[in-house]
């Protein structure tokens, strides 16, 4: 089997729909055909996506166009995110859209434009995770930005107008700097590289890290760090974030906070590989845990402070998205794979929420909190979603991120870092407050006079469903498969210490060598 | 006065015109200004192109001229016929002319200071220009930050991105092809997205200026 030709097939396919359908005219074309052309696309997405993401968790290592592109076991788990989290909120967006015409929110052409942009939206993730040229890389991450906006911005009112902007213009102007980080990073390599034309590439540059300018690449880091942070969300370049969350409709905000935040960590850790291999991974863990640490903290009281439910979620994931920077920050392998499960986990967690925050608003018609009581009462099945959900993002087991955090913690532990542990822990406090207080007053409490007992549509239910299946697998017992090729995607991260090499188990090994540290200082006492 | 001095006269030009077009009192005349602004650029790329020998530079002005020169320019005018009287455009800035061109004067310090630090063998000829493209880009972002109308802070992405562009010309002039146009295809679009958000604002919510949109502060 060719793998370049399915991962071309997999690039493809998005944007040949996304062409299809901004070629119908939108108000002769019934919204069928558009939904037909959007699921078909979204199901290759799923089937070439997860087969590739298999292929390399097989060992493959996958290259495409002369080195353009690239799926090592890093990317393969970032994009067997989008490969699951883009066809469930893909599906669950056609009975969200329908309720948005019948409530005469989207009009023919915003329906078509929906469409469209969604299409794009999930091709540029797939080309930020499988680009290997850094420039590439670079463009495809504003190309994110740029097709977004108008999803954004899809119901053109003041208010979503005013979100669509905010967010073009804080993250245009942030990735700007990424793309300095990206160009000093290229002007380095290509002075110490025989051939400048190898110097786009990552995995070119990779081995020749150790050979290029220190102060220069820690400029660079620093750049790529501000640049494609703010695309993360993380605190300060966050502020974009709040606004374009909550006025996005609520599969977009799904997809955004789910994938789109990880895709831009997942650049972030491909330049603190590059940063550490050349000074050492003091420097970046240093950025790392200072941006992480100021996400959280400021997050977690805001994640508690709004009463908008959409504003929370997001408040929350750039809380999520600092933890991860914390765990990249703390480093060693219990830190790398504590960030790393925890992308996984947050974002399918944040993508189920943010689609039962979805049911929350086709029902109630409100985005305040103080307004929406008694959701078990009134929509059953979404109210059991919207408890599990919120027990799972606050870190209770038997869910992801329960596994997540307590592999955080281990890490910050093992690290010797128990300031930041602490925290961290704080901050976690805050947040568990913050989403038992939302069980406690929206999922429970007296239903708003009149309000029928009715659920959302089935299909609107069906991929929350299996969001949430996941969530709970994930948080039982990671699957063998996944587990190691998370390892391996550690290993990559490390590829920089010789003490880590690929084939390690580094879970293991570093859990071994944790209980080791505790049985020796026992033995001293 | 040829070779790097050049490369650098033209780049202290850079810093005056790119100015100009953050104290630009109307739209209009910022959509001319910046046009001037990427004639400038277009003479920095080629002028390294003749003292560097690298035919990709004289390619990369050739697509910078039709861009930047005439494209986005173009298309700014464009958006501002299409506002028409439905929003005003022309909103002087936060800060006056004054502060302003101070702010500058310790970006462009500053920036000096920074690029005095770098080690690179193809930056040595062209530190200065090299400082100018770092403060150019900064400039930009200054640009963002003090205007009021978001019309004029499309100006401050497009002073961003030439900065960006003059740094990757001065830093790697062999660089293929394919990079150059990634980058300018991606502010082509970008300036086109801005400027239609722009006209949505002017159309649906009958403003532009930046102070009317704050309520989803918090």
């Amino acid at each position: 089997m060719d793998y370049s030709i399915l991962l071309i097939c997999l690039l493809g396919c998005p944007v040949v729909a996304a062409i299809a359908m901004a070629l119908l005219p939108a108000k002769a074309t019934p919204r069928g055909l558009f939904e037909a052309i959007h699921v078909l696309s979204l199901a290759v997405v799923a089937v070439s996506g997860l087969w590739l993401v298999a292929s390399v968790f097989a060992g493959s290592d996958i290259f495409a166009l002369g080195g353009w592109f690239h799926l090592d076991g890093l990317g393969a788990l970032f994009l067997g995110l989008i490969a699951v989290i883009a066809p469930a909120t893909g599906l669950y967006s056609l009975p969200y859209v329908a309720h948005d015409v019948a409530d005469g929110k989207l009009g023919p052409s915003q329906v078509k434009q929906y469409y469209v942009f969604f299409s794009l939206f999930v091709f540029s993730m797939i080309l930020a995770v499988t680009s290997n040229n850094i420039i590439m890389m670079w463009v495809s991450v504003e190309a994110t930005t740029l097709s977004t906006v108008f999803l954004v911005g899809v119901y053109r009112t003041k208010l979503a107008l005013e979100a669509a902007w905010k967010y073009v213009i804080v993250c245009t102007a942030g990735v700007a700097f990424g793309l300095f980080g990206t160009l000093l990073v290229y002007a380095n390599a290509a002075d110490v590289m025989a051939d400048a034309h190898q110097a786009v590439f990552w995995t070119s540059i990779l081995p020749m890290a150790p050979a290029l300018d220190h102060s220069l690449t820690m400029i660079a880091f620093v750049f790529a760090a501000i640049g494609f942070g703010t695309k993360a969300g993380l605190f300060p370049m966050h502020t974009w974030l709040p606004d374009a969350h909550s006025e996005a409709p609520s599969p977009v905000s799904a997809l955004l906070s789910g994938v789109l935040l990880k895709c831009a960590l997942l650049i972030v850790l491909r330049f603190y590989i590059l940063a550490a291999a050349n000074v050492g991974a003091g420097f970046p863990q240093l950025v790392m845990v200072i941006l992480g640490v100021l996400s959280v903290g400021y997050a977690a009281f805001e994640v508690y402070r709004q009463r908008d439910i959409k504003r929370k979620l997001a408040y929350s994931s750039c809380e999520n998205v600092g933890l991860i920077a914390v765990c990249f920050g703390i480093g060693g392998p219990l830190g790398i794979i504590a960030g790393l499960v925890h992308c996984i986990a947050h974002g399918l967690t944040k993508a189920l929420m943010f689609c039962v925050a979805g049911n929350v608003m086709m029902k109630y018609h409100t985005r305040d909190l103080e307004k929406i009581k008694g959701i078990l009462a009134v929509a059953p099945v979404t109210g059991v979603l919207f408890v599990a959900g919120c027990l799972a993002l606050a870190g209770f087991p038997p869910f992801a991120m329960f596994v997540s955090e307590m592999a955080m913690i281990l890490a910050g532990i093992a690290a010797d870092a128990l300031w930041l542990v602490a925290l961290v822990l704080v901050a976690l406090v805050v947040v568990i407050m913050a989403l038992v207080t939302m069980i406690t007053g929206s999922a429970l409490g007296r239903a708003p006079e009149g309000m029928a007992r009715k659920d959302v549509p089935a299909l609107a239910l069906v991929p929350e469903c299996v969001l949430l299946a996941l969530v709970v697998l994930l948080g039982v017992a990671l699957p063998g498969p996944l587990f190691g090729s998370i390892e391996r995607a550690g290993a990559i991260v490390m590829s920089y210490e010789d003490e880590y090499p690929a084939s390690e188990n580094l879970f293991e090994g570093a859990l071994a060598a944790l209980a080791g540290d505790e049985v020796e200082e026992e033995v001293s006492e | 006065m040829f070779g790097y001095p050049l490369v650098n006269v033209l780049g202290a030009c850079l810093i005056i015109t790119s100015m100009l077009v953050v104290l630009a009192r109307t739209g209009r005349a910022a959509a001319w200004l910046y046009s001037l602004q990427s004639l400038v650029l277009v003479a920095v790329l080629a002028s390294l192109g003749a003292v560097t020998g690298s035919t990709e530079l004289f390619t990369w002005s050739a697509t910078a001229f039709a861009t930047k020169v005439v494209l986005v320019p173009a298309i700014l005018l464009f958006t501002l016929k299409k506002i028409g009287d439905e929003a005003r455009t022309d909103l002087p800035p936060k800060l006056n002319p004054m502060k302003s061109v101070a702010l500058v004067a310790v970006e462009v310090f500053v920036c000096f200071v920074a690029v005095s630090g770098i080690d690179l063998p193809t930056a040595a000829e062209v530190r200065p220009t090299l400082a100018v493209s770092l403060a150019h880009f900064f400039i930009g972002l200054t640009c963002i930050v003090i205007q009021r109308s978001i019309f004029k802070q499309i100006f401050g992405y497009c002073l961003m991105e030439n900065g960006s562009h003059v740094t990757l010309a001065l830093l790697a002039p062999q660089a293929p092809e394919l990079v150059e146009i990634g980058v300018a295809t991606d502010a082509i679009f970008a300036v086109i997205i801005l400027a239609v958000l722009v006209w949505r604002m002017a159309r649906y919510a009958r403003t532009l200026d930046a102070d009317d949109l704050c309520e989803l502060k918090g």
